[in-house]
């Protein structure tokens, strides 16, 4: 039964249904199987109440002040503040690409945003001073992969609710993470300059530095305030993305007067759009995890497993290899929602701090969005900087090598992440 | 090649696409405010008891009007890889099939939402009594109907783009991209 169940889904997602849709069907099919007809109405009950959970509101909270953000003239600002700290340096412009990113990051929480605001600046100001279109495009994707660790994360929000994890655990597990990241992609971007030679842009000016800071100041400083005000208690996650539409709101429409009406309908609406992109699977997979438990197929899973191996190093790389290989053909968000449910009683019964697997998945499925054929983030840098996807890749590998390095980091080296949480919530 | 049927078409979907980005931007709005309220009522030391559940219905009620207009535009996340490789008779039956199931869903969908309708009379909200619950669930049955009709009108779309890109899709890769929308994050 479970089986047959199993093939339905696959068959359904292979002819392009919607993978919420095709979850529900499913879901559907397996309510007629087992409890009838007189069942059914359940499904409208659980399609309800699993739309309903209160943590997640802090993803379209986010986004909204992201999309907001983004028509304000923040991500010129950053821009101009990065490019008087690093450019200086050879090859300045694919740091300033990678700091810039991690700020933004700061405030979106979504790598697909981030490569659009970025981007759209970014490449073609690289292209103007002879960066190959495969580069600048690398560059801009893969920061923006990475900054989707630094919190706040869309994904990071998503699998504490699916695991019942703590979300600003989580936050914080990926601070360390990701700007040891950032440091050896500016590394790498380096030394790929130094090959190229690619040229600097301007010589270091404290006083430039000084002006570029007070005028993107405010967009640097309020993200910070807020994620302090979620790390310390003060308010939750939730309540901190709704902050964080404030501040952009104040900031675009009140500091910088550059937010029109206009620009918060579209933000209004991509919130929406995303928001319900994400939701419906959430929803749906309410739908998948009633019956889930009652099917005890994690539990088989689990068992299957442990009874071949209970090395938790040779769990752990079996769990990589498998998230990579979903990350080839699978967006993040409905990847986490089909993966976590089913693998936390393995990794439960393995002893490996829940936390600890969220950075695991974010990571995986976030280098599954560098990955063709379905690599959300990569398509996006590639149609921005008109480039071809295949050549980008190749570019894109040194990159894609720096976040696998920080996923073995991640996995073998707990305390790599976990050390920071350890110190101030255990 | 427009014809008169397929302007009309256009017509309605235009009409049905600016009412649900109206309904889609004031849900985000309202949630926004409520938590923003929330917030603010209980730094002053006045708890809004009513703000949690309020604000989670608000959520419901984003993602399934939301998920009309995302259906409009083919925007839900979906593993096109291998319809794009397909061509002709074969494409054209599996495109047809999809469109049924996804139809199917939401017929059965509709009729779960609104037997649970029955069922909820004189239930309210627990922080809000005077709110019937069967309000805040209201969302199913009509959030079903809004995306079959939004899929339908949407498919005159979706089957042009299918004959255009036939030949294109044998041999390209890039798959997601036009299913992206504005992507997931």
């Amino acid at each position: 039964m479970t089986l047959a169940l199993l093939a339905v889904l696959l068959l359904l997602v292979l002819i392009n249904v919607p993978i919420a849709v095709a979850l529900g069907l499913m879901t559907v099919v397996a309510i007629l199987a087992s409890g009838g007809f007189e069942a059914l109405p359940n499904a409208g009950l659980l399609m309800f109440s699993g739309a309903t959970k209160f943590p997640l509101i802090a993803i379209p909270l986010f986004i909204l002040a992201g999309a907001i953000m983004n028509r304000s003239g923040i991500s010129r600002r950053l821009v101009a503040f990065a490019s008087a700290v690093f450019g200086f340096i050879r090859g300045g412009l694919s740091m300033v690409s990678i700091s810039a990113s991690m700020f933004f990051a700061e405030i979106s929480g979504s790598a697909v945003a981030d490569v659009a605001a970025l981007g759209s600046i970014l490449i073609p100001a690289m292209r103007k001073r002879g960066y190959s279109r495969s580069f600048a495009a690398a560059v801009t994707s893969s920061s923006a992969t990475l900054a989707v660790i630094i919190p706040p994360s869309i994904p990071m929000i998503l699998y504490g609710v699916m695991s019942g994890s703590s979300v600003v655990e989580l936050f914080v597990a990926g601070i360390v993470p990701g700007v040891v990241g950032g440091v050896l992609m500016m590394f790498v971007a380096y030394l790929w300059a130094r090959r190229n030679n690619l040229p600097m842009e301007e010589a270091f000016r404290i006083g430039r530095v000084w002006r570029t800071f007070r005028e993107a100041g405010w967009s640097l400083l309020l993200p910070l305030i807020i994620l302090g005000g979620i790390f310390s208690g003060w308010v939750t996650a939730t309540e901190g993305a709704g902050l964080a539409v404030v501040a952009a709101l104040v900031i675009g429409g009140l500091v910088y007067r550059e937010l029109n009406l206009k620009g918060l309908r579209e933000a209004m609406l991509e919130c929406g759009h995303q928001t319900a992109v994400v939701m419906l699977l959430v929803a749906a997979s309410a739908l998948l995890g009633d019956f889930l438990t009652e099917s005890r197929v994690p539990q088989q899973v689990a068992a299957a497993i442990t009874a071949v191996t209970d090395s938790k190093l040779a769990i752990l790389a079996l769990l990589n290899l498998f998230l990579l290989v979903i990350g080839l053909f699978l967006h993040s968000a409905a990847a986490i929602i089909l993966v976590v449910p089913i693998v936390m009683p393995l990794v439960q019964a393995m002893g490996i701090d829940p936390v600890h697997f969220g950075l695991i998945v974010t990571l995986n499925l976030g280098i599954g969005q560098q990955t063709p054929p379905v690599a959300s983030v990569l398509v996006t840098a590639c149609s921005v900087a008109k480039a071809d996807i295949w050549k980008v890749t190749k570019a894109n590998l040194w990159f894609i090598g720096v976040l696998l390095a920080i996923l073995l980091l991640v996995t073998y080296v707990p305390a790599f992440s976990l050390s920071l949480v350890e110190l101030f919530y255990r | 090649m427009p014809t008169v049927r397929s302007g009309r078409v256009t017509r309605v979907r235009q009409v049905f696409q600016r009412a649900m980005e109206v309904v889609v931007a004031a849900l985000v709005a309202a949630l926004a405010l409520v938590v923003v309220l929330g917030v603010g009522f209980r730094q002053a030391g006045n708890a809004l008891v009513w703000y949690d559940e309020v604000a989670a219905i608000l959520l419901a009620w984003l993602t399934y009007y939301g998920a009309a207009l995302v259906a409009l535009s083919r925007g839900h996340i979906g593993v096109p890889m291998l319809v794009e490789r397909l061509w002709g008779r074969a494409r054209a039956v599996v495109v047809v099939v999809a469109e049924a199931a996804v139809i199917a869903f939401f017929l059965v969908l509709a009729w779960a939402g609104w037997q649970v309708q029955g069922a909820l009379s004189g239930a309210t909200l627990v922080s809000l009594p005077a709110v019937p619950a069967a309000i805040a669930q209201s969302v199913i049955p009509i959030g079903a109907m809004l995306f079959i009709v939004a899929q339908l009108l949407s498919l005159p779309e979706a089957l042009r783009d299918d004959a255009d890109d036939g030949a294109e899709g044998r041999n390209g890769v890039v798959g997601a991209g036009s299913h992206a929308g504005y992507g997931a994050p």
